[in-house]
């Protein structure tokens, strides 16, 4: 049943979805939040590195076609404080879930909210969308 | 254009390391607690302890985010999401107009000109307004030291003491603290004028003076106000009201920003292609 699927899950997403804040790097320089996705395959790879971590997953369409994604989260320290652990929450050879954004640029390559493991639980892999841009209000009056 | 904008964001990376001292704020042998205060031995207010900025919510580390903001577990769906640093500014940062029109441009190009980008110290208020990183105080009779799991970045700060006439200006500045009262004063200068203040876009001169004021309201909150002041870009002093909370239980971890930064090469492909990305 593994395919990629371009959803449209505007609802659950949108429930995902909070207050930008300031973090780290802008998510909407390189991640479109009108672009949502959902991807299930299988774990290539596992970058624990900052500032943000890496996976990459297989993933084959309907017609047999696979395709490598790479998805971006957290850096490490936020992954350990949002309950992952290194080679032991999600390994190579598991088959994940992931929601998240696609890049702008059209590539293979996603901002990962959140993964549903092997296992089914459940875990935050980046933060919502937005995060880093700005917020949704300037620091100053717009004229 | 866009190569106008590729060339905002090149910068060299910088990191910083420090070590972690052990703390103890529990010492029996203290003056006893006011508002359950805990006190230094010389009476102070002891400020020792690992904080979080931009999440105002009491609680250990797992407690306070457990919602579905950034850094959230999302155990607690319905708990407050940590919220922006910018809602710390709650009116119009007070530039000046041209300045503000820089300060709406950075916002216009969602951040991508942030020197966290590129891996570099914030400044000061703003690194320790990031709520998904904590900081820790250490604080003695001499001097307070504030670490920054962000970027690997500490403060020291001398108390009673002169600032000093032979370092160069830097994204943190040089902090000399005093106490009034009950209350730690900060005093701030010698900024570079590569940092921001608070919030996207806001940057400001090498004219910056912040003061800083830390006030341990109960044993679980520091009021942190900061005055910024900066006659190149605002019109007039600049106060910001946000708290700091205690995180006990949490330990500050190394954080290495330029281990792999390839956000930054994505950003200069981004800007090459003509990708569109600004709102």
């Amino acid at each position: 049943m593994s395919r990629l699927i371009f959803g449209v899950c505007l609802t659950a997403l949108a429930l995902l979805v909070s207050r930008p804040a300031l973090a780290h790097h802008s998510f909407g320089a390189e991640f479109d939040a009108n672009k949502p996705i959902t991807l299930k395959g299988v774990v290539t790879k596992v970058e624990w590195t900052n500032p943000h971590s890496h996976f990459s997953l297989e993933v084959k369409d309907d017609k047999g076609r696979t395709a490598t994604w790479v998805l971006t989260g957290y850096t490490v320290n936020a992954l350990y404080r949002t309950g992952w652990k290194k080679d032991v929450t999600m390994k190579v050879g598991d088959t994940v879930t992931i929601s998240g954004w696609r890049a702008r640029d059209g590539s293979n390559s996603a901002h990962a909210r959140e993964v549903t493991l092997a296992g089914g639980k459940k875990l935050f892999y980046g933060p919502p969308a937005g995060t880093g841009e700005g917020g949704s209000t300037p620091a100053v009056k717009v004229p | 254009m866009t190569r106008k904008l590729f060339a905002s964001i090149a910068a060299a990376a910088l990191c910083a390391t420090c070590a972690s001292p052990s703390t103890n704020s529990t010492d029996a042998a203290k003056p006893a607690a006011t508002n359950g205060v805990p006190r230094a031995a010389d009476g102070k207010p002891d400020l020792t302890g690992v904080w979080q900025g931009g999440n105002g919510r009491r609680g250990t580390w797992e407690e306070a985010n457990s919602g579905l903001g950034v850094g959230g577990t999302g155990a607690d769906p319905g708990a407050p999401a940590n919220p922006a640093s910018q809602q710390v500014i709650t009116d119009p940062a007070p530039y000046k107009p041209e300045a503000a029109a820089r300060v709406l441009e950075s916002f216009k190009r969602r951040g991508i000109d942030d020197p966290a980008g590129l891996c570099l110290p914030l400044g000061v208020p703003r690194l320790a307004l990031v709520g998904l990183f904590p900081i820790q105080i250490v604080q003695t009779p001499t001097q307070i030291v504030i670490l920054h799991e962000y970027m690997s970045v500490f403060r020291v700060i001398p108390l009673n003491a002169e600032h000093r006439t032979d370092v160069a200006p830097t994204y943190m500045g040089d902090s000399v603290g005093r106490w009034e009262g009950d209350t730690l004063v900060v005093d701030v200068v010698n900024f570079n004028d590569k940092g921001w203040l608070t919030g996207t876009g806001t940057f400001h001169t090498d004219a910056l003076h912040v003061t800083e004021r830390y006030t341990r309201v109960d044993k679980d909150q520091i009021d942190y106000v900061i005055t910024m002041e900066d006659p190149n870009v605002l019109t007039k002093p600049w106060t910001v009201k946000t708290t700091l909370m205690l995180r006990e239980g949490t330990h500050l971890q190394e954080y290495v920003c330029a281990e792999n930064n390839v956000e930054t090469a994505h950003y200069e492909r981004i800007l090459k292609e003509g990708v569109p990305y600004q709102r």
